[in-house]
């Protein structure tokens, strides 16, 4: 497993200059909350056809700051984005709340850190 | 006149579905254009209770609940992980129980769905033939973990049973009879007319769509894209059980039915090599410490590939525990194959993707 750190500034162009559709899977976006406000946003990838190929490109996010949408790039990046919005209260570019959480639900649930 | 589009929805309850989701086609004629998706009508928030009600050593008895048909993989992916961050070796026996139960699991899930296509292809017969036949995979399931379904089989270190000469003894029997039943199946789903009719050239997932919108598992496999975990990760050994990968072509449901009847013969091969390789040991590994670090783990569930990120601070909970289940991930593959096709069709081709909600809303 390997991890490149990026920024939300620069994620977009660092995921376009390493996406080769027909070479890496994208897994999912994932987030771990690291401290109080913030979230490590993670995207990962895996190579098709090799042994445990996996790549993960990662930035720390502010809860206050609003994450680009990467599904111009990677369409299937929709639902996981969605995810992390309702999960962690963060912002993501054209992701709507509501995949998983109701109106009334606890809001975001894993946004809390634990460590 | 301008075109005219209307509004349909399937689910979030409806004949053809097993577990709630909502699809809303908007439909010019009977053509489907667009599809928006509701996914999250059963959400647990098990990831929060991973990391907040229970120990890591418990885990693997919670993510079991998350689905009734792959209970064991969600329970395996998640302790190879902490057994990485342990950096625990598990002997070979536990690793070979393990592969045949995700195995078994793979077997009857696959029937699971082959006799539901069948059935929404209005073929009532055949799905009975097949949910009656699928029972006795169930049984030596039942034989070998104590439970039919939601296995607490696999733990930290091992497996938590063995299996005796006379359990061996069913298994191989019970294989014999599925393998000669899925012959039967492949007989009819090859050359029943009618079941053509509903299957070929319908649902059509393209290699290219595969690729662009990451599809998983037999879908992917059926539309031509050679990707399966068990091929590009080694924590398993697969390569000395006679596995094998089937590639299909079309991309269609009929394609996707042969590519699950080829991997339950697949899997029928891999389980009797399974039983005649079983190595001799201890089916359990004393692991100490609590798990540091993060670590990332995939294997290939019946649906496709089932992923566990987990992060620990050598505390008895973990920090993140991440699942990506299979249907979950395909979501956007479902609904570009939907763009474009019949309405009519819908119940068929949603039946052929094989949808877990339990596992997509954890």
């Amino acid at each position: 497993m390997k991890k490149i750190e990026t920024t939300l500034e620069s994620v977009v162009s660092d995921l376009t200059a390493f996406y080769d559709y027909k070479v890496w899977e994208f897994l999912t976006l994932n987030g771990v909350a690291i401290d109080e406000g913030t979230t490590e946003i993670q995207w990962i990838f895996s190579r098709y056809g090799a042994i445990d190929d996996v790549v993960i490109y990662y930035a720390p996010v502010k809860n206050s700051e609003t994450v680009p949408s990467v599904v111009d790039l990677i369409p299937s990046a929709i639902i996981s984005q969605r995810e992390i919005v309702d999960m962690f209260g963060i912002t993501v570019e054209n992701s709507e709340k509501g995949l998983y959480l109701d109106e009334d639900s606890l809001s975001a649930p894993l946004a809390t850190c634990r460590i | 006149m301008g075109r005219k589009i209307i509004d349909i929805p399937l689910g979030s309850q409806h004949i053809s579905l097993l577990e709630p989701i909502k699809f809303r086609f908007a439909c010019e004629n009977e053509k489907i254009v667009d599809v928006s998706s509701d996914v999250g009508f059963v959400h647990r928030g098990i990831e929060k209770a991973c990391t907040t009600k229970f120990a890591y050593d418990a885990v693997p008895y919670v993510v079991a609940r998350i689905c009734g048909l792959c209970a064991i993989t969600h329970s395996l992916a998640y302790t190879t992980a902490a057994e990485s961050l342990l950096e625990g070796v598990v002997t070979r026996r536990a690793k070979y129980l393990r592969m045949l139960l995700v195995e078994l699991d793979r077997i009857h899930s696959h029937m699971l769905c082959l006799s539901h296509t069948a059935e929404n292809a209005g073929f009532e017969a055949m799905f009975m033939r097949i949910m009656g036949d699928r029972e006795s995979v169930m049984d030596i399931q039942e034989r070998i973990t104590g439970n039919r379904v939601q296995f607490d089989y696999v733990s930290i270190g091992g497996v938590n049973r063995d299996i005796t000469t006379d359990i061996e003894k069913e298994i191989r029997k019970t294989l014999a009879f599925i393998r000669e039943k899925t012959h039967g199946y492949l007989e009819e789903f090859t050359t029943n007319w009618s079941l053509s009719l509903k299957f070929k050239g319908v649902g059509v997932l393209t290699l290219d769509e595969a690729y662009r919108y990451n599809a998983i598992g037999p879908l992917a496999r059926a539309a031509g894209l050679a990707t399966d975990v068990r091929s590009e990760t080694d924590y398993l050994p697969y390569n000395e059980i006679g596995y094998e990968m089937r590639v299909g072509e079309g991309g269609d449901i009929y394609s996707r039915n042969i590519v699950r009847l080829f991997e339950i013969l697949n899997s029928i091969t891999m389980c009797e090599n399974i039983l005649g390789g079983l190595p001799e040991g201890e089916i359990q590994t004393k692991m100490k410490g609590k798990p540091t670090g993060e670590a990332l783990v995939r294997l290939e569930a019946p649906r496709g590939e089932l992923m566990y990120y987990i992060r620990g601070e050598g505390k008895a909970m973990l920090s993140r525990v991440r699942i990506k289940t299979p249907t979950f991930a395909s979501i956007p593959a479902f609904i570009e194959v939907f763009k474009g096709s019949e309405y009519a069709d819908a119940p068929a081709i949603l039946a052929s993707f094989d949808p877990c909600m339990s596992c997509t809303a954890k």
